[in-house]
Parts: structure tokens; C-alpha cells; sequence
């Protein structure tokens, strides 16, 4: 019964969100005017989420709110466009702002765009293609291995990123290469105030998406850097992964893989891998059950015990995760999900989460 | 910018049009009409069902013809390329002048045509892929939304680099038509019938 009152509350907020978002249309003498004169044009977008966990034994179980997520761009000329993305995320005793991405980007044409800025770095699918906005992804959270705060794939870069897609290539193929700050001494951050170290990371990703299977992506992606842990000696780091992506919803498949390997620099022999993937599986029903998709995941991380970042970190992970998410709205959706996880080989546990996630956007 | 526009076909999504079909389930054996809104609403959704019927009919005989401002320098598209630049995986003509996509509203035919053929997508998915491609940064914005084929009309011959469509029988001189896969509207193997 509890539960009844709290989703009708959840639903009604977010309704609310969405009726009260902006709604208007541009005229035929608006939409020449804005294009012709060159004048900057704005665009808006929020994201927002709001859970319900509960765990085994654990008695700080109860509502939280997610992220609450704004995204501002702003074409200044037909080539130059400015991107910018802040959240406010609910910690234990306060909420912490973040400048999440800020991207000044210039498109030369379709096969070379050259941007700098903050990112989320264009490693692997999920961490790009989704990453905050809850709502765009079909279960409630990120896998572990690409969850915020990660030490596993280094979340965001700062730097400079060259981009583009092959001209008149049936493979869709695209590329994105980057350099920039590394990590920063607290490897779970980006190096926001400059590189740590004198040695710059980069990285490199190509990816496919066939004409003829529209839906289908795949992606190979590298990552390179020198990371100066607060605590302990330089290590090389040295990352690849790769994935498959069909999104058509009906089916869903999302695969990814990473394997990373760190080496002391001054002692190569004390080095040792870590490798995380996740198999994610959804359907979107048909006809009139279109609404609903269930949904499920399973994950894995293993961390050796010699990798000398990462060892003593606690990031073993294995989980299984089965959900349903109900789209009863269209720019809201209700997730309830179970999750059978073992975090640290530490024994498994139950989870259950309910999330209502929504956007607000006008097209 | 703050001018609201209301389309025109906005009537057969009336709250009234929901209350329809409990009305006739509750009466089954004598269905009455119980005030003039719900007529209205009734006549309302009748028309559009018999201007949908014509419409789609209309496209199916001409076609949907993929019209351009008339300077823009492209003569001919691979039905491949034209999804490239509707789904803006394709942002620039090869000048490297940006295109600008303009889509009509909601509940128009040549949309529904366009969603079908071109994107391979349902209203739902074109929502949610829109949003992405502008969360990922791909796209500072969405596509432009027009309201009519008179004013799809207007801006491709206003704005240059534009690209939208209309039924092939609703073209005029002042823009022009794109042959795709080497084919007009009207020719055998057309692929946008």
C-alpha cells in the first residue's frame, strides 16, 4: 500500500515535469529568421530520477533522488557550437554540482569535427552513448564496470577530441581520437586543473554502424595514459575495449569488454590485468503492450590480485539484474528492477530498486 | 519564439475522443450522443480518418517527393545517403554548407510516410533517438518541425541547404526535387511509393 501511494506521487511529479515543460512552435518567419540571420539558438534539455532501494540488511534503505541533470547547447555559427552539461547529485548530508562535460566544438564537415573541453570518454558504448539521463537507458543504473565514480575506465577526459565519420562507406564507419589530462591522483577523477604528470593520455576509437543493419554498432577502442596515484608509485596504464550494440529495442543487445592492463614504470615486473564486461538483453513488447520492456543483464569484473592500481580496491563484481520497465509516458518511465549481486567476493545479496526516471525536452 | 501554433489536426487527440469508446461500451444497444462536444469530436475523427485514407492513398500514387533549396548542388541521393542525412549521420552537402533538416509536425501523413521509409523508426523511437543524438552532443539541435506543406514550401525556398518533403503532387518550380537511386516521383522503382 505504501508503495502504491509513493508511485502515484512519483508519477504525479514527474507528470507534472512534463506538462509544465515548454511547449511551443516556431513559425514559418521564426525558423528563416533564426537560421538566415545567424543568431545563436539555444536548446534545452533535463534529465531527472527518482529511486526507491532496498537492499539486504541494509537499514539506510528508503527514497533517494538520482541525478538532476541539465544540458544546454548553443549552435554560435553552422560550424560552432558550444555544449555544456551539469548535474546536481543527493549525497548522504548534501547534494554536489558538477561541471559535467563543457565541449566547444567546431565541425570542419562530416569527416573532421575538432572539439575541446571535458568529456565522457569515448571509450567502449555505454559510457558515451548514455551516461547520465537515466531515462535513455532501459535499466536503472550503469553497469558496474562504468558506473559514476569509476577506477576501473577512466569516466571523463579533459582535452582535445577529433572526430568524424568515412564519407560514402555502407560500413557507417566513424572515429573519434583524443589527448588530454590523464587521470588524476585520485584515479576516479579526471585531471580537471591539468595532467598530474607530464605524459598526456590518448585515446582512439573506431566504430561501425551499417547502413543495412540499421540498429547495429560496433566499436574498438583504445586508452592509454601514466597515472600518478596519491599513494603509490607512477603505473602505466594501458586499456582496450570493445562492443556490440543492437538497439532496435526489439531486441536489445549491448555487449561490452574491457580489458586493462597496469605496470609499474619503474618495476615492470609488478603488473597485472583486469577484465569487466557486461551482456545486456532487453525487449520492447509489441502492439499494445509496446509500453513495457523487460530486461536483463549480467555482469562481471575481475581484478588481479597483482594489479597494482586496482587490487585493493574492492572491485570484484558479479551480478545478475532482472527488470521491467514500464514507459507510461513518453518522456517518463517507471523501472523496477532486482538485482542479485557479490561485490569483493563478499557473499551475494538481493537488491530492489524502483526508479522513476524522466526528460524534459521539446523537439 | 513564444508564438504557439495549434495544428490543425489536433482534434482527433481531444479528451473527449478517449471517452468515445466507453460511451459506446456503456450503450451498447442505444449509443447516445451526449452533447455537442462529443459530436464535434466525432466529426472531428470521421474526416481525419477519410483525409488519412486519402492522403496515404495520394502518396502511394505520386510518391513522396525528397525536395531541396534550388541552389543546394546535389542532383541525386542513394536511398542510404537520404537516411544519412535525416538521421543527421550525414550533417553537411559535400560544399560542407550544414544541411537543414526540416521534418513535419506529428500526425501528418508524409511524416508517418517518412518515419516508415526513411528513419525505420515509430514516433517513440524518433522521440528518443532525437534526444539522444543531442544528449551524446552528436547534434547541437533537433530537426526543424514545420506545420503544413505550404510551409515546408517556404522555407526550402528561403533557407538555403534545406531539405524536407511533400507528397510529388504538391511540388512546385521553386525547389528542387532530388532524384533518389537515380529515380523521380513517378518513375518505376521509385523507392520513396
Amino acid at each position: 500500500m505504501k508503495y502504491r501511494t509513493a508511485i502515484r506521487g512519483l508519477i504525479l511529479i514527474a507528470t507534472s515535469l512534463v506538462v509544465a515543460g515548454p511547449s511551443y512552435a516556431q513559425t514559418a518567419e521564426e525558423i528563416t529568421s533564426s537560421i538566415i540571420s545567424g543568431d545563436p539558438e539555444f536548446n534545452f534539455m533535463g534529465f531527472g530520477d527518482l529511486n526507491y532501494i532496498s537492499r539486504d540488511g541494509n537499514n539506510e534503505d528508503g527514497f533517494t533522488i538520482g541525478q538532476v541533470v541539465a544540458h544546454m547547447s548553443a549552435s554560435l555559427s553552422d560550424s560552432f557550437s558550444i555544449f555544456a552539461e551539469f548535474t546536481g547529485t543527493g549525497k548522504d548530508s548534501q547534494y554536489s554540482f558538477e561541471v559535467e562535460r563543457l565541449i566547444a566544438k567546431y565541425e570542419f564537415s562530416d569527416m573532421f569535427k575538432l572539439s575541446g573541453g571535458r568529456y565522457h570518454t569515448p571509450i567502449g558504448y555505454w559510457n558515451s552513448a548514455y551516461h547520465h539521463g537515466s531515462w535513455l537507458h532501459t535499466s536503472t543504473s550503469r553497469p558496474e564496470m562504468v558506473k559514476f565514480g569509476s577506477k576501473l575506465v577512466p569516466i571523463h577526459f579533459v582535452g582535445i577530441l577529433m572526430e568524424g565519420t568515412l564519407p560514402r562507406n555502407r560500413l557507417g564507419l566513424s572515429y573519434s581520437a583524443g589527448f588530454g589530462n590523464g587521470r588524476h591522483e585520485n584515479v576516479a577523477r579526471s585531471g580537471d586543473a591539468g595532467d598530474i604528470n607530464s605524459d598526456k593520455a590518448w585515446m582512439v576509437q573506431v566504430q561501425s554502424a551499417p547502413d543495412r543493419y540499421y540498429g547495429l554498432k560496433f566499436g574498438l577502442g583504445f586508452y592509454n595514459d601514466e597515472i600518478t596515484p596519491d599513494d603509490r608509485p607512477e603505473i602505466k596504464e594501458s586499456t582496450v575495449s570493445a562492443y556490440v550494440a543492437w538497439t532496435k529495442e526489439s531486441p536489445e543487445i549491448i555487449f561490452e569488454y574491457l580489458h586493462s592492463e597496469h605496470e609499474e614504470l619503474l618495476n615492470s615486473s609488478v603488473s597485472g590485468d583486469v577484465d569487466a564486461w557486461y551482456a545486456h538483453f532487453a525487449y520492447r513488447l509489441k502492439g499494445k503492450r509496446r509500453d513495457w520492456k523487460p530486461y536483463i543483464r549480467f555482469e562481471k569484473t575481475e581484478v588481479d590480485d597483482t594489479d597494482p592500481l586496482l587490487f585493493d580496491q574492492g572491485l570484484n563484481f558479479d551480478a545478475s539484474i532482472l527488470g521491467l520497465r514500464w514507459d507510461f509516458n513518453p518522456y517518463a518511465a517507471l523501472k523496477a528492477e532486482y538485482r542479485n549481486e557479490e561485490f569483493d567476493n563478499n557473499g551475494r545479496e538481493n537488491n530492489f530498486r524502483l526508479q522513476l526516471s524522466f526528460v524534459l525536452a521539446k523537439l | 519564439m513564444g508564438g504557439r501554433t495549434i495544428s490543425a489536426c489536433n482534434y482527433p487527440l481531444c479528451w473527449q475522443s478517449y471517452k468515445m469508446p466507453i460511451l459506446m461500451k456503456m450503450n451498447t444497444h442505444n449509443l447516445t450522443i451526449r452533447n455537442w462536444q462529443t459530436t464535434i469530436c466525432l466529426v472531428g475523427m470521421l474526416l481525419a480518418a477519410a483525409n488519412v485514407v486519402s492522403a496515404e492513398s495520394s502518396i502511394a500514387e505520386s510518391g513522396l517527393a525528397i525536395v531541396v533549396h534550388k541552389d543546394t548542388e546535389v542532383e541525386n541521393l542513394s536511398l542510404s545517403e537520404l537516411r544519412n542525412i535525416f538521421r543527421a549521420n550525414q550533417q553537411f552537402w559535400p560544399n560542407r554548407s550544414r544541411i537543414v533538416l526540416l521534418v513535419r509536425a506529428a500526425q501528418s501523413d508524409e511524416r508517418d510516410f517518412v518515419l516508415n521509409k526513411i528513419y525505420e523508426m515509430n514516433e517513440d523511437e524518433f522521440r528518443r533517438y532525437w534526444i539522444a543524438k543531442m544528449f551524446r552532443a552528436e547534434v547541437p539541435r533537433g530537426p526543424k518541425v514545420v506545420f503544413s506543406t505550404g510551409m515546408t514550401l517556404d522555407l526550402v525556398v528561403a533557407i538555403p541547404n534545406s531539405i524536407s518533403f511533400m507528397r510529388a503532387d504538391n511540388v512546385t518550380d521553386d525547389v528542387k526535387v532530388v532524384r533518389i537511386d537515380g529515380k523521380l516521383p513517378g518513375e518505376d522503382g521509385y523507392p520513396l511509393k
